[in-house]
């Protein structure tokens, strides 16, 4: 009941939240979201799971009630935590307790709103990264859209509406899509009446989907792979379909950005790991060449991006693009490294990405201007937050001893002797985004926060407030803990690994 | 002495424990925390003294401490750990005891030459200092490949820091940039290497039976199992590997084409360059090599190619180094090409010529740069040669332990650089005899030391001699004894360091005083494998000699005396006059292309700002036109067609009525055909 | 001649072409709300007469709340007349087209 526990704690809250008063709601969220992470924490060190939540693995947490019953197939809720999803669930947790506390500086309007939809998301993505049943998986990952929305509705930058409509049609599209595909497969599967995930993959190991309309199994199922693999594409983003998340980054207000990039992007290569990678092991070496080749220039084109942009939060917008391709790139390799280096690095990234958000955001309180070309010198009147986005950048360069570094090595070590065609060239390739991605934001920050202090807004710079930096020094602390330690959770993920690259049998 | 061992993984904490204080304290503390960095790089220091005569006792330290992570080679080879663990041995031993000594002495100097100053930011310095020297530390007892690695990366970010410690300026964060972003190119294809190395052999320690060398070398009898990909032979494999780890050697060790980082990191403060050019960051690339020169031993052709880049480099810098006028440019092209030097050595399989040049460079251009830096404080922050002049009386401290390091980089006997130098001369010439390749390196490296002997002097001669040529040079400032011990202590080393391993006495005499080359070679103790002997049984080159042993060793010995004279005597005439002037107009057109530096930053930030910068911003048009364009078009496209559907709703009612009926009507008439009504 | 069940038909034919063509043709939309009751009755008349023929009384029951449905939306046809009377000084059916989009 531990799952069902944290998502009540976060619902109620969010519905705490919104009624209170606008004076409090700040310091109430904090509060409110503080027993979730405690909670998520407690269940880290009590983790007592094994293999994979798909294939026959031992759950921890694990809860399943019949719910509804449509003609002979029935949905439950069904919730239960690997390897693979405890991690995304603590990372969730803590980044929205951060995000909350760095958005007492920013948010002056509808406070308890902006609070309660924070609380409700949160709700949504353990949710998401809980559920074991398609229908209620669904419905957590449909629903964490709206919040966003809303957040980047109403308090966005001057394109707000264009960025919330775009992210909001643009992601549902594709779940549409998805959905869609999945409904497919589920019917041309023999024997399941259930949307439970574990069933459906069970199946799909032991021989697949039939003929349906006159299309034959192994066709379906790779038609079914291809429209998941685009649906949850959109959500990653890989290039081409990445343009939503520069102009949904750029307008969201801060936090909202911190769990964009921190979360909601893992939710797409969770998802494709879920459900791709894992129940389509035949499609993966199939489509392995082209897939490559997407992460490929996933990583160099969004550097290249990266590398044109004058405006921070664009800069980082793309570069999480390229990051998400190394996550690409480890999944396709489908070895233990690769794989669970891919893992690593959902959670790396969201640390590191939430971080640079977040350091970005508090110059921005000062300077009112994210764009290098007006600012320069920085570092001179605000050193500590300076200090951090220094750190940030270079964690996210990949620097050894923090956690960027293990997760790249990870997937470059796991790719570069895979077994799929031109494995160590598509891995020498993707490795140049480690020097890209170096030129971009020593770049910036060469630009922005070094030289002489120059400012073109009028706004007065002093340093910032404390409850601005500590969140900054939590995630620093953790990406630097994870750089130094990865086993802290890369023993886990290999654990919950190793059942996808056996093809289930345990 | 088992116990002294534990004590190993202390010697990188110290500095990392100053680091913490001096960033959280520094502020706070007397001397914004250099007492702390002091006292740590003490501790270091001792420390590795203690292990130094721990391994000359014959005991060697090889442990895992922690594992980083384990699991599954991908290429199925097996399970694989990352590991870190120290490795102690007489190589690992030597590097310990000359990073902690130099760290310490520049930590010493910093007192004089930062503090004195009013600096703001000492906490920050200090505190880069101690990190550096954690990872240099870290680095050089590293036990496998992957945490060389990581603290060679940790290096680099340092020498980012401290390179750019002024930031308020506009050249030392472009400068900072540049020094990173170069060496993380080539750490580029280090990181390639690394990663090749371990999905080859499932292994990446440096030591033991189960080294990636013992790997390669039991893949290469035909002994030991290894994965290759697309089936290439181990041995071209084994090439490639070293040649892409060499890569980030070449960027970290400036060597051409990747050493255009270097002359800009002077923007840092001179205590900087001295750690940077002496002990750590641009040590650290050829340490690297001489920690798994075993696995070079095994492919010749990646042993040339160090070679002819080590010995191209050298002359290269050195004629760059001839016509500049900053004191700190003309060290930091000599430090290019005394680590050409280094890496000529170690190409020709001269292991113990290489390491002995690196330790001697570590004195006599730490002892440089700190003279320099001793320079500076006296001329007021003047850093232009052509404005001193005449200091020699002044400064006289200054003057003879600049002197002592600059006969040292020039290679006279009997100073510390010319044992070492005329030592990789003589191995590259013993062997290119037999190889071509190596005799064209051979040629270029000894042609640098005249052009060497040639800038060091000019420098010495227009830096302290002849007449006072500004205000501030005639009346100097006085420097304290922070700055003075240090020198006086390197003078001394620069001098008597050769000592070390006097290899022609040895052999035109016979006597046994090559005490580094038993040193390295186990005559102490020694890992298995890591000896100089069991190098030499691996390389595959033949020596030839020129008439006898002897003849052939006062010839090197002999002709780079030579050169190394006629390039010192050349600027005696030139430049020890009252009042010298510069000749440079002499060189006539190649003048223009030795002070661009042969336009080597011109063509790499063209690939930077030229090419790349462009192209992305085209990339991004591209973006923001096409993928983005496609992206709105579908809902613009999807927009229009509503809104062009919408004139449908003309808002008459009887419209929609007369459409109902007349939907009606045809509904009626289509199921009627499909029913057959009308057949 | 008995009245058959064709004769039914017939006139409910003819009253729903009458209603069909007023809704057609007027723009009075009093007129038109009564055009729309013709057509309503015709509907009634062909379920009476279909329930007589099949000699089953569901039809009839159907035909009242048939009724009653017309006159609720009599209500409400009128309350809207009202409601663009007021608006539109005018009970032309084609006048308020600006509430289309």
């Amino acid at each position: 009941m531990m799952i069902e526990a944290l998502i009540a704690v976060a619902l109620v809250g969010a519905l705490v939240t919104f009624l209170a008063p606008n004076r409090i709601a700040g310091k109430l969220a904090f509060a409110i979201s503080l027993v979730p992470a405690a909670l998520s924490l407690w269940m880290f060190s009590a983790f007592d799971g094994a293999g994979n939540a798909l294939l026959e693995g031992d759950l921890a947490f694990e809860s399943q009630v019949e719910w509804l019953q449509l003609s002979e197939y029935s949905i439950s809720w069904f919730v239960g935590l690997d390897g693979i999803s405890l991690p995304l669930v603590v990372l969730t947790t803590i980044l929205t307790t951060l995000a909350i506390v760095s958005s007492w500086t920013p948010i002056d309007e509808r406070e308890s709103q902006f609070y309660g939809l924070l609380l409700f998301i949160e709700a949504n993505l353990i949710g998401v990264f809980a559920a074991l049943d398609f229908f209620v998986w669904f419905i957590f990952w449909e629903a964490v859209l709206i919040p966003m929305y809303l957040l980047i509705g109403i308090w966005g930058g001057p394109r707000r509406k264009y960025a919330a409509i775009k992210f909001f049609v643009y992601t549902n599209v594709a779940s549409l899509l998805m959905f869609g595909a999945f409904i497919a497969l589920v019917f041309a599967l023999p024997e399941v009446t259930t949307f439970a995930l574990p069933d459906v993959a069970t199946a799909m190991l032991n021989g697949g989907p039939e003929a349906m309309f006159g299309v034959a199994g192994t066709t379906l199922a790779s038609i079914v792979f291809v429209a998941m693999f685009i649906g949850f594409a959109v959500k990653v983003p890989i290039v081409p379909f990445h343009t939503w998340l520069p102009d949904a980054h750029v307008e969201a207000p801060t936090p909202a950005s911190v769990l964009l990039a921190g979360v909601l992007l893992k939710m797409g290569t969770y998802a494709l790991l879920r459900f791709n990678f894992t129940m389509f092991p035949d499609q993966v070496e199939a489509y392995a060449v082209p897939i490559a080749a997407i992460a490929v220039i996933s990583v160099i084109y969004g550097a290249l991006l990266a590398l044109a942009q004058t405006d921070l939060k664009r800069i980082v917008a793309y570069s999480s693009v390229s990051s998400m391709g190394y996550v690409i790139l480890g999944l396709i390799a489908y070895t233990q490294f690769g794989v669970g280096g891919a893992t690593f690095q959902m959670v790396s990234h969201g640390l590191i990405s939430g971080l640079m958000f977040m350091a970005v955001g508090v110059i921005y309180n000062a300077t009112h201007t994210r764009m290098v070309t007006d600012m320069s010198g920085m570092a001179d009147r605000m050193p500590v937050a300076v200090g951090i986005l220094v750190a940030g950048a270079f964690g996210y360069m990949g620097l050894p001893l923090m956690s960027g570094f293990a997760a790249e090595y990870f997937i470059f070590f796991g790719s570069f002797g895979a077994d799929f065609p031109y494995a160590p060239i598509f891995t020498a390739l993707a490795m140049f985004g480690i020097v890209l991605v170096a030129g971009y934001l020593l770049f910036a920050m060469q630009r922005a926060v070094f030289g002489p202090y120059n400012l073109e807004t009028d706004y007065e710079v002093s340093t910032a407030p404390l409850h601005d930096i500590a969140p900054m020094f939590v995630l620093l602390g953790l990406i630097i803990a994870l750089g130094v330690a990865p086993d802290l959770i890369f023993e886990m993920i290999t654990d919950a690994v190793d059942p996808i690259l056996d093809g289930g049998e345990l | 002495m088992e116990g002294v061992f534990s004590y190993a993984p202390a010697i990188a904490a110290f500095p990392l424990v100053a680091f913490v204080i001096a960033l959280a304290f520094g502020k706070y503390m007397p001397k914004k925390g250099a007492f702390a960095g002091i006292f740590a790089t003490l501790g270091s220091l001792v420390l590795s003294v203690l292990m130094l005569v721990a391994v000359a006792s014959g005991e060697v330290y090889h442990e895992t401490l922690y594992e980083w992570a384990i699991g599954e080679t991908p290429s199925g080879i097996g399970g694989i750990e990352f590991t870190f663990g120290i490795l102690i041995d007489p190589l690992s031993a030597l590097m310990l005891v000359i990073v902690s000594l130099i760290a310490f002495l520049v930590h010493v100097f910093s007192l004089g030459y930062m503090n004195a100053e009013g600096e703001t930011g000492l906490p920050r310095y200090y505190a880069g200092l101690g990190l550096f020297t954690f990872s240099m530390l870290a680095f050089v007892f590293a036990d496998n490949l992957l945490m060389a690695f990581m603290f060679f990366e940790l290096v680099g970010l340092c020498s980012f820091l401290l390179i750019g410690f002024w930031f308020r300026t506009r050249s030392a964060p472009s400068a900072a940039k540049k020094a990173f972003l170069v060496t993380r190119f080539g750490d580029y294809f280090f990181l390639i290497g690394v990663v090749a190395i371990a999905a080859t052999f499932g292994t990446l320690q440096f030591a033991g039976d189960g080294s990636f060398v013992a790997a390669a070398e039991a893949a290469m009898d035909g002994t030991g199992e290894a994965w290759t990909p697309a089936g290439i032979g181990i041995e071209s494999w084994v090439t490639v590997t070293g040649l892409l780890v060499l890569g980030g050697v070449i960027g970290k060790s400036a060597q051409f084409p990747l050493h255009t980082w270097l002359p800009d990191a002077m923007e840092g403060p001179t205590t900087v360059s001295a750690l940077i050019h002496a002990a750590t960051m641009v040590a650290a690339g050829v340490y690297l090599v001489a920690r798994m020169f075993g696995y070079y031993a095994l492919s010749p052709t990646a042993l040339a190619i160090i070679a002819f880049v080590g010995g191209f480099t050298a002359l290269f810098a050195a004629t760059m180094g001839v016509v500049k006028d900053d004191i700190k440019q003309v060290l930091a092209y000599s430090t290019i090409s005394q680590y050409g030097y280094m890496m000529l050595g170690l190409g020709v399989g001269g292991y113990v010529a290489g390491v002995f040049h690196l330790m001697n460079h570590a004195f006599f251009k730490a002892l440089l740069f700190l003279g320099a830096g001793s320079v500076i404080v006296i001329m007021h922050h003047e850093q232009d040669m052509w404005k001193m002049g005449g200091l020699k009386d002044k400064a006289p401290v200054t003057y003879y332990t600049f002197l002592a390091g600059a006969l040292a980089l020039a290679g006279i006997i009997p100073f510390s650089g010319f044992w070492s130098k005329d030592e990789i001369l003589f191995d590259a010439m013993i062997v290119g005899l037999e190889e071509p390749v190596i005799l064209a390196a051979y040629v270029m490296g000894l042609l640098a030391v005249f052009f060497t002997g040639f800038y060091t002097f000019r420098m010495v001669f227009l830096t302290f001699h002849g007449e006072p040529r500004s205000e501030t040079a005639e009346d100097p400032h006085p420097v304290g004894w922070s700055i003075k011990a240090p020198l006086i202590v390197l003078g001394v080393l620069a001098l008597v360091a050769g000592i070390a391993n006097l290899a022609p006495v040895a052999k035109l005499t016979g006597l046994d005083i090559t005490f580094l080359q038993g040193w390295l070679d186990g005559e102490y103790g020694a890992v298995e494998g890591l000896t100089y002997g069991a190098y030499s049984d691996l390389l595959a080159y033949e020596t030839g000699v020129i008439g006898s042993e002897q003849l052939t060793v006062l010839l090197a010995a002999g002709l780079s005396l030579l050169l190394a004279f006629s390039g010192a005597g050349l600027a005696w005439k030139l430049y020890n006059v009252p009042e010298p002037v510069a000749h440079k107009e002499r060189l006539g057109s190649v003048r223009e292309t030795i002070e661009a530096n042969y336009y080597q930053d011109e063509y790499q930030v063209w690939l930077a700002e030229g090419l790349t910068l462009p192209f992305a911003r085209a990339a991004d048009r591209f973006d923001q036109t096409v993928i983005d364009g496609l992206v709105d078009g579908v809902s613009t496209g999807s927009r229009s067609a509503g809104s062009r559907m919408r004139r449908l709703q003309t808002g008459i009612v009887t419209n929609y009525a007369a459409l109902l009926v007349a939907g009606f009507i045809a509904l009626l008439v289509v199921l009627g055909f499909l029913g057959g009504w009308f057949l | 001649m008995s009245v058959g069940i064709e004769h039914y038909v017939l006139l409910s034919m003819g009253l729903f072409c009458i209603g069909l063509f007023g809704i057609l043709t007027r723009r009075n939309a009093l007129m038109f709300l009564m055009s729309v009751e013709l057509m309503l009755n015709a509907a009634n008349i062909n379920l009476i007469a279909f329930a007589l023929y099949h000699g089953d009384l569901t039809g009839q029951v159907f035909a009242l709340f048939v009724m009653a449905l017309a006159a609720a939306e009599v209500a409400v046809g009128l309350g809207i007349i009202l409601v663009l009377y007021r608006n539109f000084r005018d009970v032309d059916v084609t006048v308020p087209t600006t509430m289309r989009w």
